[in-house]
């Protein structure tokens, strides 16, 4: 399946005549989904199977002192719970927004690089995800980074866009470098420091009989461990945008809405969610890890909200409310809950790629993204109201919609927490005060679009729904935004989330067991959704924002909390001085120095040039020089090193 | 059937010979065309790596054995001039790839062109002065062998003897190498005259017992500067850039990944035994009055300081490149000097690191000359700058050459990487200085990334000059040139691709021939200790 998306992949520019290999591409995607239900369906119905298969790379032999077991590198497929999960995710979402784009991109240029881009993107991903071990899954996931680099910045012309996307790929690029310094210190706690076991022969292989080496089972240097640990969140922070990594996301809206929902909604942004719940579950975080995991993934989770709540563009909103549900994810796997972090991932990715289509219906249909340019949409696009409302409501968490159950699950488990961890407190009541916030942006954004009367703007083409590639898409997903969640009282579902918990301890999933905390969250969620009524309900726009005590909050909002700007200075003042100094020591030195070697090479090129043999002598005489050098190398200089080593 | 009781284990060897003679007696009997002559070229080459790869022990073919089983490794006792190591023929299947896939792109060349019986002849001799090289186990008998492929190849670079250019690259390279070759004999006499013998084998046996007198020192320093001629060290370079760019591509091809290769090899047989003997030999036995000097760690730092000094200019002097050529013969010679540090390092994995990137390199060099001999004949200029665009207008030339590049870079998921990946680990597994080598050889490959995304950058990013309209028609003078319809020619496609399903597949699963030539230097370590 991966290797048929490499061919679209190389086979897609190729096809510029066949619909600009859109169909080529939807048909890829649709036997990946094929494939993918497959799989999990299997894993499903015969939960807690880990199927790998897998091939020796190449190896090292072991080396005394170096590597003492030797080392194997495997590439090789690994089918669990987990993966299942994400596979379905991944090739679900990848087909409908493959579908969608056909009607959704028509009017655009580039579509033979486009449908290219995504097939790849889909193959890492798919690769990603059933990778197993880490340094083949750190292989797919620069691919997944390059493939999001070049879709962010689809519309190349545009500056912004441009811009976006090296944003985005070099605030990554610093997750990727700590992911990498975490396999690393891994790489050297269990291969070169650990113990005399198998284990480090093998190379990180994710499968279920390495569990024993969790951290303090398998003990090593528990120092180094923490240590690799925030590498690891490190990494996942760039990729899922998480505070402090979390400026790229927002900007990466400057990419077709279709890559939006599929990269920077469903699957991209959850590797990073992902690859915590991996570490978690196969090698295990210290406690000063899992606190730290906590307090990023709580924290992001309420400060992105508030960004959201005053975003007048429709995609924007959307993206701060998607790094503040990944905080949901991570606090979870902070926590020692992976799955219920999974459960997330899981419907979210259903209900927030909703979200992204239904927005990209509506940009699609006006033409613009300024919600405050819309207005009384509901009318001409009943399905997309419909559709963005119940993705509003599987994100506000109301039940019986998808964000409920996996929302509360989280909120259940961290609370379950709080006793034997008090510094869990503050994160778990941030979350927890996330949940209006999250109403509300996500329903102030429904009200400005669809309530009222018509337009504020005037002159907004008029709307219209989409052709059937784009509503089937919107179906499809609004029947995944109500019944993913539901999956939970499939018993063989809590079997599958249970068996990726594993044996390690890890406690079991929470339904919505405690009445308490659910009624206090459901409440919540219907507050902010009455507070959006309030304020911009029947097409209202309320004037809070004009006011002069709201105004200096409104502005920190707006400007992120002035991360951006200090970024930004950081990188200028910074990094480009340092680009400056490099840019002068090019212009000057090495330039000079290749000007003055051209120079120099013209004036004797210019009185050898009569005398052919006159490069030979040269030549000759290089040799002699180099003669000359051998010898004082070998007669002087290495025995004088060699002794000195010897004697010393 | 025992095709040894007939063909003996010489069988490669003598296939290469009959298909020179057989070139020669076509051009005499009037049967000159490149197809005709080629087809006997590629024919006997293809049929000469068969019988080598089956020597290997490769499973289906082993039934074509032509060494008897117990001859392969063994450490022979007296003084023979040859040797059959499973090294050696690792590296007689390096050689023979290399000619198969120059001979085989030459099948594309013009049909009429007056040099074929020539060139195939020549790259064909040249084949079997490579062959012999890789089973010498004596000094003599080394160099006479470097001396048959080191003239083929003088000539095969003047073949096309109207063409100024490659006249000049050949007269240049005929002084330097004849001087070179003057050198490594007078050090191999000196190195007699020290031990006694000429058998590398007696050498690596006994030349610890006779102690390491300064003639020994003179001897080995003599043959380094000669051998570094052949294998490209800088600064015994300078001859190559000219060689390579005058010569006509095909050759270049085949002297930068196979006849460049023969000299590495020879480093192998005479270098390896005195730096592992040292490290066998009790302390003391030695020419310096401190006793604590032994020959093995000297001549280590100054193959060291070579390879230091080959990779990085080589690589420096490649960035500053603008035609392609040049800018890959400059690469070449860096890789030279990546290839240096398994020799120096000398234990049996950077052994294998070593033979592993030679192995790569013949894909990647090989290919990418090949493949820009076959663009040049479209009429695309010398300059990397007359490349713009061509990723876009010709794409599975484009990836192909892309791949080649990201291979020479050492991008994961191609064999570039993984020799690369092996040999550096085994110089920081040697510890000691040799992790300063590795961190060299990673700096230098960060280096020469800069170089080769510049390639692609102007082969994807780049329009050509003028846009060249669909239809092809030439509206003024500043259009670029129109490429011709046609493609590369079947042979040359047929090569390239090969080199890329090798770079790839090798790329993705290296276990099958890394674990071959891991077993092969081990092999090959033992017999000299």
């Amino acid at each position: 399946m991966v290797l048929s998306f490499a061919v679209v992949g190389l086979a897609g520019p190729r096809l510029k005549r066949l619909e600009y290999g859109g169909w080529v591409a939807v048909g890829f995607a649709g036997a990946a989904l094929v494939v993918g239900a497959l799989i999990a369906a299997g894993e499903m119905l015969n939960p807690g199977q880990y199927t790998n298969a897998q091939y020796t790379w190449f190896q090292l032999p072991a080396a005394p002192g170096v590597f003492p077991h030797g080392f194997e590198l495997v590439a090789g497929t690994l089918v669990d719970p987990i993966s299942a999960l994400m596979l379905l995710v991944v090739t679900v979402v990848g087909f409908v927004v493959m579908l969608y784009s056909i009607d959704y991109m028509h009017h655009d240029r580039g579509l033979a690089r486009y449908y290219a881009e995504l097939s790849l993107f889909l193959a890492a991903m798919t690769g990603l995800v059933i990778a197993n071990n880490l340094f083949e899954f750190f292989v797919f996931w620069e691919l997944v980074g390059v493939c999001s680099y070049f879709l962010i910045g689809f519309y190349y012309e545009k500056p912004s866009a441009s811009s976006a996307a090296k944003e985005a790929f070099l605030v990554t690029r610093v997750g990727d470098v700590m992911f990498l310094l975490g396999i690393f210190l891994y790489f050297y706690n269990y291969a070169v420091l650990g113990p005399a076991n198998g284990w480090a022969a093998n190379g990180f292989v994710f499968v279920n009989g390495n569990q024993p080496f969790l951290a303090g089972v398998m003990g090593g240097n528990s120092t180094l461990l923490t240590v690799a640990g925030i590498m690891i969140l490190g990494g996942a922070a760039g990729k899922s945008a998480q505070f402090p990594l979390h400026v790229w996301l927002p900007d990466a809206m400057e990419g077709p809405t279709t890559v939006s929902a599929l990269i920077h909604a469903a699957t991209m942004v959850a590797a990073g969610v992902y690859l915590l719940a991996v570490t978690s579950l196969f090698l295990g975080f210290t406690a000063t890890d899992q606190l730290l995991i906590v307090a990023v993934g709580g924290f992001t989770t309420f400060f992105a909200a508030t960004m959201a709540v005053v975003h007048p563009d429709i995609k924007r909103v959307i993206a701060y409310s998607t790094i503040s549900q990944l905080g949901y994810m991570v606090l979870a796997i902070g926590a020692g809950f992976a799955m219920v972090g999974l459960f997330h991932l899981f419907t979210h990715a259903f209900f927030k790629a909703l979200l992204f289509l239904a927005a990209g219906s509506v940009i699609h249909a006006v033409g613009t993204q300024d919600l405050f340019k819309m207005g009384g949409l509901r009318k001409p696009m009943r399905l997309t109201a419909a559709a963005f409302a119940i993705g509003g409501l599987a994100l506000s968490g109301i039940p019986p919609f998808a964000g409920f159950w996996s929302k509360d699950d989280i909120l259940a488990a961290v609370y379950s927490q709080l006793g034997s961890h008090p510094a869990y407190w503050p994160f778990f009541l941030l979350a927890f005060a996330a949940v209006f916030l999250t109403a509300y942006y996500i329903f102030r954004a429904w009200f400005l679009a669809f309530s009222g009367d018509g337009p504020r703007d005037p002159t907004l083409a008029p709307a219209h729904e989409g052709s059937w590639v784009m509503q089937v898409p919107l179906i499809v997903l609004s029947a995944l935004a109500v019944g993913s969640g539901l999956l939970i009282f499939w018993p063989n579902f809590q079997t599958l989330l249970l068996s990726g918990a594993g044996a390690a301890g890890i406690p079991p999933v929470y339904g919505p067991t405690d009445l308490l905390l659910s009624g206090a969250s459901v409440a919540l969620g219907v507050a902010g959704i009455g507070l959006a009524w309030t304020l911009w309900g029947n097409g209202k726009v309320y004037a809070l924002s004009e006011t002069s005590v709201a105004q200096p909050i409104r502005r920190l909002l707006l400007n992120r909390y002035y991360f951006k700007v200090g970024y930004d200075w950081i990188g200028a003042r910074g990094v480009y001085s340092v680009a400056r100094a490099a840019d002068f020591v090019d212009q000057f030195v090495i330039d000079g120095t290749v000007h003055g070697f051209e120079r120099m090479f013209a004036a004797l090129s210019e009185r050898l040039r009569r005398i052919q043999s006159g490069f030979v002598s040269d030549y000759a005489a290089y040799v002699v020089a180099g003669l000359i050098a051998v010898f004082v190398l070998l007669l002087l200089v290495a025995p004088y090193l060699v002794s000195m080593a010897g004697g010393g | 059937m025992d095709l040894s009781s007939f063909a003996g284990p010489f069988l490669p060897e003598i296939l290469l010979l009959a298909g020179t003679l057989l070139v020669f007696l076509f051009d005499v009997l009037g049967v000159r065309t490149t197809e005709r002559v080629g087809a006997v070229a590629v024919g006997a080459t293809a049929l000469a790596l068969l019988f080598v790869v089956a020597d290997l022990g490769f499973a289906p073919l082993t039934f074509l054995r032509t060494i008897p089983a117990g001859q392969l490794d063994a450490a022979a006792s007296g003084t023979p001039l040859y040797a059959f190591t499973s090294l050696g023929l690792v590296f007689q299947a390096i050689f023979l790839l290399a000619t198969l896939l120059v001979s085989l792109a030459s099948l594309s060349r013009p049909s009429r062109d007056r040099g074929a019986p020539i060139f195939f002849g020549l790259l064909q001799l040249a084949a079997l002065g490579m062959l012999l090289v890789a089973l010498a186990s004596d000094l003599i008998f080394l160099l006479l062998a470097i001396e048959v492929t080191s003239i083929a190849t003088y000539l095969l670079v003047a073949y096309t003897r109207h063409d100024s250019r490659s006249l000049e690259a050949a007269m240049k390279m005929y002084i330097i190498g004849a001087l070179s070759t003057t050198l490594s004999f007078f050090g191999a006499s000196l190195l007699y005259g020290a031990y006694q013998t000429t058998s590398l084998l007696a050498i690596a046996r006994d030349g610890g017992a006779a102690g390491f007198p300064v003639l020994v020192l003179l001897g080995y320093g003599f043959l380094i500067v000669g051998l570094a001629f052949k294998a490209t060290l800088v600064p015994f370079h300078a001859w190559a850039v000219d060689a390579y760019d005058g010569a006509p591509t095909d050759v270049t091809a085949f002297l930068a990944g196979g006849s460049k290769k023969v000299g590495l090899f020879a480093f192998f047989l005479i270098f390896l035994a005195p730096i592992l003997f040292v490290r066998a030999a009790a302390p003391g036995g030695s020419p310096f009055t401190s006793g604590a000097v032994a020959l093995g760690p000297v001549l280590q730092i100054t193959l060291s300081v070579l390879a230091v000094g080959t990779m990085t200019l080589g690589n420096v002097l490649a960035l500053l490149q603008k035609e392609m050529k040049r800018m890959l013969a400059y690469s070449s010679i860096s890789q030279a000097g990546y290839m240096l540090i398994g020799i120096a390092v000398g234990t049996a994995p950077a052994l294998a690191g070593a033979t592993l990137q030679i192995f790569a390199h013949v894909f990647m060099k090989t290919g990418a000359f090949l493949l820009v001999a076959g663009v040049t004949a479209w009429g695309v200029g010398p300059l990397i700058d007359d490349w713009k665009g061509l990723g876009t207008r010709r794409p599975f030339v484009g990836v192909a050459f892309a791949l080649m590049l990201l291979s020479l870079a050492g991008v994961p998921l191609t064999v570039g990487f993984v020799s690369k990946f092996v040999l550096f680990s085994a110089a920081v597994q040697a510890q000691g200085y040799f992790v300063w080598l590795a961190v060299a050889g990673l700096l230098n490959s960060a280096l020469s990334v800069f170089y080769y995304a510049r390639v692609l950058r102007v082969m994807y990013f780049e329009e050509p000059a003028a846009r060249a309209t669909p239809t092809g028609a030439v509206a003024g003078g500043s259009e670029p040139p129109v490429l011709p319809a046609g493609g590369l020619g079947y042979g040359r496609a047929t090569a390239i691709l090969l080199a890329v399903v090798l770079i790839v597949a090798v790329g993705v699963y290296p276990q099958p021939v890394l674990g071959a030539i891991q077993a092969a230097a081990t092999h090959f370590v033992n017999l000299g200790a």
